[in-house]
């Protein structure tokens, strides 16, 4: 019995560890794509903020300062794709395509200029796991839920404010508004430009918490191209969650789980690369089975032009 | 489309001067982009504490200085060439193949595999092998072809998806039944009578794979405009409610042109594994994919201007190398020239802001999200 709970709440833990970055920038990119912006740069953004923070945290020593670093660096990131899509007129997807080969050849410079090598960081402070008081105690899921890094009960926090921000206030009603028919909300005095860039601004602030939460929550340094997909990961819990925030929460979870599940199960059953194909294959089924266009917002990939 | 096509006012000259001005047209994005880009390079040089002269000076060196440095070029251009291609011709029909980097890994593995079972063959197994990472490539782009025509499943992210399938199954095969017995990760070693002969001419390593992708180029070239298919392809590409009131079907376009998208990237993981690597090992060059992306955009999805793209960013590849010898300034400058350069090469209101109102006109046909592609 022991070993079962201790068995299962390691898998529960790791699958929250995995989760974490997904939901972040999968909460990120949900903004962003609400508000009209497609942001296939999500991976780029996290990849950058994962240097930045720990360039932060090594000059200064303070995790805190790292976090800081990082949030202003995917807020830079991100105002690049809106500069150029929304002001531009840049096309959507090859903007952040762009941002993604720019996260990854500017720090692979960064690395060299900052670190004087490419590789791998030097270890910086990180947020090491907090247990909470009482909630850590509860046998099974409390050293799972609540033995975790203060990034992971943010994330926990931020599921149902996204909720809130975006289907209950007047905020969330326009960015929704903006990215299903932008003309009609012009029309009713919103303005358009602002609400895109106040989306994509969003996604790169929560894309950069999925960043910090790789370099200074799981591990405490940066790596090279350490993001290794889960960008494109978190666009698919996006997609999976049908850019609805608990949703997206739900398939961010489930990938997670597929990921811890994949480091214990034993490898001669599924070779790990079927495994680490589930979150892709289960997008492209959702994808066939809803018909696609049908639940993205209406006027998402199209530059708004005020005629 | 040719730029004619697009803009049938007569402006008076003659047809060789109606081409000129087409071509220049359609050098403009491309251009301002290069030109802020290695602006921005150079801030960047500078601002890590070296001269921005000497590091693009043997930048240029090393991409064209000499024999060998011209062979490093045209070596790393070959596979671009190939991915280049993938997304033009789906960008004709109105898509967008984001999938070229898993296309290159099905084509790596098929070569992979095919290559040492038929390796008994001789030079003769080259084209067959070739032929099959074709047929491979093709059947693979089918899938988000077949996926949006049926489903209506948006081609970008199936394709997205698409890659990390086709990676982690190449990475199954080359690290499961296909794994050698060597140190270095990765399938078995490939027979040298099986591979893509050297050029020679003092040019290194590179191989007849170069001519192979200037052949696709040509193929591709008279696929869109010398035939009933091409013609579809960018009819459907240009006007989808047109095309269909014609009586072609958008359907089985949009899985002809991604699938023939397929058929391109997947031939270029065939002749990288044949011409250069002589195996797959894992990890397996990276990237191939999406630099295509910026190749077909800034070769404003012409094959001709993918050749001259695909040999832009080669250069850049193998003159970082030299700059980074040369000077302190790291490598990775290049991938950060070519990101800035897509992320300025399809910015319609930048170029407006410098060249006025002619920026639009000359931006139609390369951009999807206004009408070309939208159903």
């Amino acid at each position: 019995m022991e070993e079962l709970f201790g068995n299962l709440g390691q898998l529960l833990s790791s699958t929250i560890r995995n989760a974490t970055p997904l939901i972040f920038a999968a909460l990120g990119g949900m903004f962003s794509e609400r508000s009209g912006v497609v942001n296939i740069g999500l991976e780029g953004l996290m990849l950058i903020s994962a240097f930045a923070g720990v360039v932060g945290a090594f000059l200064s020593g303070s995790a805190l300062v790292g976090l800081g670093t990082a949030m202003a660096a995917g807020l830079l990131f991100a105002l690049i794709h809106a500069v150029m899509t929304i002001t531009f007129e840049a096309d959507q997807i090859i903007s952040g395509t762009a941002i993604n080969l720019l996260a990854l050849g500017g720090t692979g410079f960064l690395m060299v200029e900052v670190f004087g090598s490419g590789g791998t960081s030097p270890n910086v402070q990180g947020f090491s796991p907090v247990p909470i008081p009482l909630l850590a105690d509860v046998p099974l899921v409390g050293p799972a839920l609540f033995n975790q890094s203060l990034l992971v009960y943010l994330m926990y926090a931020l599921v149902p404010t996204t909720y809130f921000l975006l289907f209950k206030t007047p905020f969330g009603l326009r960015l929704r508004g903006t990215g299903e028919s932008p003309e009609a909300v012009d029309t009713a005095g919103v303005n358009v430009f602002r609400m895109r860039y106040f989306g994509v601004a969003l996604s790169g602030l929560l894309a950069s918490l999925g960043g910090v939460y790789l370099s200074m929550g799981i591990l405490s340094a940066f790596t090279e191209n350490m993001t290794g997909g889960r960008g494109f990961i978190a666009l698919a819990a996006l997609i999976f969650g049908r850019w609805h925030p608990v949703g997206a929460a739900g398939a961010a979870l489930l990938f997670g789980f597929a990921q811890a599940f994949t480091f214990q199960a034993p490898q001669d059953v599924v070779p790990l690369e079927f495994l680490q194909m589930i979150p892709y294959i289960l997008t492209l089924v959702v994808l066939a089975g809803f018909g696609g266009r049908a639940i993205a917002p209406a006027a998402i990939g199209k530059p708004y032009r005020k005629e | 489309m040719s730029e004619e096509s697009r803009e049938p006012r007569d402006e008076g000259g003659s047809a060789f001067g109606k081409f000129l001005r087409g071509v220049g047209g359609a050098l403009v994005f491309p251009l301002i982009a290069i030109f802020i880009a290695f602006v921005i390079g150079a801030l960047l040089v500078l601002a890590s504490g070296n001269n921005p002269v000497a590091a693009y000076i043997s930048l240029v060196q090393g991409a064209v200085g000499d024999p060998t440095a011209i062979g490093r070029t045209l070596l790393n251009a070959t596979p671009l060439v190939f991915t280049g291609l993938a997304v033009a011709v789906a960008f004709r029909a109105g898509l967008f193949n984001i999938g070229g980097e898993g296309q290159v890994f099905i084509g790596a593995i098929t070569a992979a595999w095919l290559a040492v079972s038929v390796g008994f063959l001789g030079l003769a197994a080259i084209p067959i092998v070739l032929l099959a990472c074709v047929l491979t490539g093709f059947m693979w782009g089918a899938i988000p072809g077949f996926l949006k025509a049926r489903f209506g499943a948006h081609e970008v992210i199936t394709t997205i998806m698409l890659n990390f399938i086709a990676i982690n199954l190449a990475t199954y095969f080359a690290l499961g039944p296909l794994r050698s017995e060597g140190i270095v990760p990765g399938t078995e070693t490939i027979e040298a009578a099986t591979r893509i002969p050297a050029i020679g001419l003092g040019l290194g390593r590179v191989n007849y794979g170069l001519a192979v992708a200037l052949l696709a180029a040509l193929v591709i070239y008279l696929l869109l405009w010398r035939t009933k298919l091409g013609f579809r392809i960018r009819a459907v590409g240009l006007s989808p409610g047109a095309a269909n009131y014609a009586g072609m079907r958008i359907g089985t376009n949009t899985v002809l042109a991604l699938a023939i998208g397929g058929a391109m990237a997947g031939l270029g993981g065939g002749v990288e594994v044949l011409g250069v690597y002589g195996k797959m090992s894992i990890p397996f060059v990276s990237n191939l994919g999406f630099n295509g992306i910026g190749v077909a955009l800034l070769g404003r999805n012409h094959p001709v201007g993918v050749v001259l793209g695909a040999l832009l960013f080669g250069g850049l590849a193998s003159g970082a190398q030299e700059m980074q010898f040369a000077t302190d300034v790291p490598l990775d400058l290049s991938d950060v020239l070519l990101a800035v350069i897509l992320l300025l090469v399809t910015a319609t209101k930048l170029v407006e802001l410098i060249i006025g109102k002619r920026a639009r006109a000359l931006a139609s046909g390369t951009r999807l999200d206004e009408g070309l592609g939208n159903q």
